[in-house]
């Protein structure tokens, strides 16, 4: 028998069982209808991830360390025990971590396929006011990236890769909210930030001087240590944005400024001019895969802009792992299905089988027929399950967006033809499979046998 | 010529042994009409079933044109089957839930007839058998008598040289019968095609050229009728 009467007579055969070939389907559709939003959920938070981390980093930025058990690489990140370096510092209260010194800063500098080398200044003001206002506030601090780029919602924000100038600052736009001042106001007005200088325990000697000269009142003086105001012209306010990487907490000031604040506030501490990290850029004409190498090799440890995107496609690839894991198992369930049925159908029709072998049909082409019989069973289901999960995802991507935050323009499931064309023909060989044992039970039917009417 | 030789066939192993053909021995020339005659269990099926290669006896031959089809292999004989001859059955056997076309034309598709060729061939024979205008109905809306012509179109359809028919008027009464035995041997004797009837029916076994009664496995008689010589 040829091949396309094969395909005409399998598909006829079942459009005569229709319940029960749809219901066989139905099991296979459950599969398909996961595995494809898996697959469209894997492909959605790649896409998301992607445009997150291209639109917002610079492709030749490096974060780079001293101490590479950060980024949990090296025997050390995993047993917990570290040998004891002076450099190192221990405040997060877990096994102290290497710390970039001054010297190791212009070694980078120096280096001649890194540019840009900026350390992360840890900065903490004593508080801030406004001109105008009599409340003192606190907020978080931090150093502006220029390889990443802020939006602003009122003013502006520097390009990509350009810094702050010294005297400017840039404001999350929730504090409007909390100052009851609007946005557009707030914007060229005079922020003052209030820097402590750590006080260092006094000597015998020196509060012997402070009581002779001062009293009572010159000892608390020395207790408060020394404070120091600067004063900041406030450029923009930077927009609450999904596809942001920046911290959108935090006030935020140049690098070079940073230097200056850090120092202040580390004076005379242990943490005085040593950096937990340092962001730079891979030179113009070099791979950053290359300068992470070499910085490697130079006793640093590096992470690119790529490591950040290979970070989160690791977790988006699990996820949708485990949704898929739970489209296998519904498609494990199914197979059973299709062996029952096509179990059921071989009995059904031993007439028919017999029939077609007094014939003089091939027991091999009996067995395709009912190979192709579950094949369509497999198309059918696939085609069901992906169709409905195509059309349910599509109607809610816009919700599921809204509910998540995404961001106008993205989507969290996001549909392609090939892969689900994949799924279907696939799903199709497990359907012939799993149909192996029913058609060589129908092939090797004796005529004779089936034929017996007495 | 069919010629069968000595053919012995046995069911079953040692103390359970039987045997349904029993040293079994005759010509059949081309173009007659054979009846072969017998109660149930008399081994008449399964002298069918070894002429048509659907059985294989334990010894014997059955020489059709130079062929002995028992020493041939199972993919030659399943081509022999679907190019050379074709089965009428008591229970008609007709696919129910398909059309009369597709019903007809499913002995083609076996015998890999090309597309083109096919559908004047289908035609053809549900016009021979006067069913043509039921050609889009679906079988099971047909009655007994119509659904036997239908079994009869599709043995026809491939143009066969050798017709089986078991029982063919069994599950019909006796003027539908009738109209499915003049379609046999008008059939027979138009296109020269042998037709093989296994039947219990006297009345049916006296319209054929040689009645051959089968009792307990063995030939007991082989009659000549008169119509025509014995060859």
């Amino acid at each position: 028998m040829k091949m396309t009467d094969t395909i005409r007579r399998a598909g006829r055969s079942l459009s005569q069982a229709k319940a029960r070939t749809l219901l066989t389907s139905l099991a296979i559709a459950v599969g398909a209808f996961t595995l494809t939003l898996a697959l469209a959920a894997g492909e959605g938070s790649r896409q998301y991830a992607d445009k997150l981390i291209s639109s917002n980093v610079d492709p030749r930025a490096l974060f780079i360390v001293k101490d590479k058990t950060i980024f949990g690489e090296g025997a050390e990140a995993n047993t917990g025990l570290k040998e004891y370096e002076q450099n190192a510092t221990n405040s997060q209260g877990g096994p102290a971590i290497k710390l970039l010194t001054e010297e190791d800063i212009q070694k980078l500098i120096a280096r001649d396929d890194l540019e840009d080398v900026r350390p992360t200044y840890q900065l903490s003001s004593e508080y801030l006011s406004l001109t105008g206002l009599d409340k003192k506030y606190t907020a978080n601090l931090s150093v502006y990236n220029p390889d990443i780029q802020s939006e602003a919602a009122v003013g502006s924000v520097p390009a990509l890769g350009q810094d702050l100038g010294n005297n400017e600052i840039l404001i999350p736009e929730s504090f409007a909210q909390t100052l009851n001042i609007s946005a557009q106001e707030l914007v060229g007005k005079q922020l003052t930030l209030t820097f402590a200088k750590p006080s260092k325990a006094p000597t015998t000697e020196e509060i012997n001087r402070i009581i002779a000269t001062e009293g009572v009142a010159g000892l608390s003086r020395l207790g408060q240590g020394e404070t120091r105001d600067v004063i900041f012209t406030i450029r923009g306010l930077t927009k609450q944005s999904q596809t942001s990487l920046t911290s959108n907490t935090a006030i935020q000031v140049s690098n070079a400024q940073a230097k200056v604040l850090s120092d202040y506030t580390t004076q005379g501490t242990d943490n005085y001019q040593k950096y937990l990290g340092v962001n730079a850029k891979a030179a113009e004409g070099k791979s950053p895969e290359d300068v992470k190498a070499a910085l490697s090799s130079a006793g640093f440890a590096a992470q690119t802009a790529k490591d950040l995107q290979n970070l989160l496609f690791t977790i988006v690839n699990i996820l949708q792992g485990i949704v898929a894991g739970f489209g296998i198992l519904a498609l494990i369930a199914s197979v059973f299905g299709i062996i029952n049925t096509q179990y059921i159908s071989v009995l059904e029709r031993t007439q028919q089988i017999g029939l077609m072998k007094a014939l003089g049909m091939r027991g091999k082409d009996v067995a395709r027929l009912f190979r192709y019989e579950a094949a369509w069973i497999g198309f059918l289901g696939g085609v069901l399950g992906a169709g409905t999960a195509w059309i349910a995802g599509t109607l809610l991507n816009p919700w599921i967006t809204k509910q998540l935050d995404l961001g106008d323009g993205n989507s969290l499931l996001i549909f392609q033809i090939i892969p689900v064309v994949f799924l279907i023909i696939s799903l199709m060989i497990i359907a012939v499979v799993a149909g192996y044992f029913p058609a060589r039970k129908a092939a090797r039917l004796d005529p004779i046998e089936a034929l017996r009417t007495e | 010529m069919i010629q069968i030789q000595n053919i012995t066939k046995t069911y079953g192993k040692k103390q359970n042994v039987f045997t349904a053909l029993d040293d079994v021995s005759i010509d059949i020339p081309d173009g007659a009409s054979v009846a072969i005659i017998g109660k149930s269990g008399s081994g008449k099926s399964t002298l069918m079933h070894a002429v048509s290669g659907l059985d294989r006896p334990e010894k014997g031959q059955v020489i059709i044109g130079d062929k002995d089809i028992l020493r041939l292999k199972p993919k030659e004989v399943d081509k022999f089957r679907s190019q050379k001859m074709s089965f009428i059955f008591q229970s008609f056997f007709v696919e129910a839930n398909e059309n009369c076309f597709d019903n007809v034309s499913l002995p083609l598709e076996i015998a890999e007839v090309p597309t083109g060729k096919r559908r004047q061939m289908v035609l053809d024979a549900l016009a021979a058998v006067e069913l043509t205008d039921k050609a889009k109905s679906k079988a099971r809306n047909l009655s007994g008598g119509q659904k036997q012509r239908l079994a009869v179109a599709r043995a026809i359809v491939n143009k066969p040289e050798i017709l089986f028919a078991d029982e063919p008027t069994g599950n019909l009464d006796s003027t539908t019968g009738e109209v499915i035995e003049d379609l046999l041997f008008h059939y027979n004797k138009e296109n020269g095609v042998t037709l093989i009837i296994v039947t219990h029916d006297p009345d049916l076994a006296a319209k054929c050229d040689i009645q051959v009664n089968v009792k307990d496995g063995r030939i007991e008689s082989v009659i000549h009728s008169n119509k025509k010589g014995a060859a």
